[in-house]
């Protein structure tokens, strides 16, 4: 939705308010989408297999197959904004010091990016010599 | 009428599970992405995350998964119709079923390696 204040303070509070509901929705939508990923991604890995058999040709088969590139990134991408955004909401409950909420996010928010992007180039940017 | 009800509970309980999927998902991602370092690599931290203590933590992980899915759904059906803030306290048992239903599998397939000692190489 448009912002329509004139000041920056409102337009500041009304795009807040909008992004909030946005994140709401958001959270609502992934955490459906990621039941049913994840509970077939736990079955495909932990019962279908022996879990303790995965080693470096095991993943190296499963990062090299299109289907589990898109599956996995969906997880990765879905797990990622839910969990850091869940997060942002467990931060603001419990670190009241707002100089220390700030750098806790900052680091923690820095971690995700980075780890994210380490996915996507592994699902994405790495030739694993898989025929 | 909330306090130390289960409505109480399943808040916690969805919060610290979830925190925890978060750590493991960092964690996983790391573990997986290292195989873009080779075997050698990759197989030392399988062959670290393969030890028991890690099996038994990854049957907490599961449980946190189902149940922080399981209860996810009771709270978006919470919060879309009337009838479920009228049940919460049936759905967050009908949670439990639905956790039951799914935890054994895992239970047994993973609780019986570890039992089995069938782990690392």
């Amino acid at each position: 939705m448009a912002i329509k204040s004139r000041r920056y303070e409102e337009a500041k509070l009304e795009a807040g308010t909008n992004l909030e509901l946005y994140w709401w929705v958001f959270m609502r939508i992934s955490g459906v989408v990621l039941v049913f990923l994840l509970i077939g991604h736990m079955w495909m890995n932990a019962i279908l297999v022996d879990l303790n058999r995965i080693d470096y040709d095991y993943v190296a088969r499963r990062l090299s197959q299109t289907t589990w590139k898109v599956y996995d990134w969906l997880i990765l991408a879905l797990a990622f904004l839910h969990g850091g955004n869940g997060l942002r909401y467990v931060l603001d409950d419990w670190v009241r010091h707002p100089a220390r909420r700030f750098w806790t996010k900052v680091v923690v928010y820095s971690l995700i990016a980075f780890l994210f992007f380490l996915g996507s180039l592994a699902l994405f940017n790495h030739d694993f010599g898989v025929r | 009428m909330y306090r130390g009800r289960e409505g109480q509970w399943a808040f916690y309980l969805h919060r610290i599970s979830g925190l925890g999927i978060l750590v493991f998902l960092m964690l996983h991602v790391a573990n997986i992405s290292s195989a873009m370092w080779g075997p050698e690599v990759s197989n030392a931290f399988m062959k670290f995350y393969h030890q028991p203590v890690f099996q038994v933590g990854l049957l907490i992980l599961i449980a946190g998964v189902l149940y922080h899915g399981f209860n996810g759904l009771r709270i978006i059906l919470m919060d879309f119709t009337s009838w479920g803030v009228r049940y919460q306290k049936q759905l967050w048992y009908a949670a439990w079923v639905l956790f039951v239903i799914f935890y054994l599998p895992f239970l047994v397939k993973i609780g019986g390696g570890i039992l089995g000692g069938g782990h690392g190489d």
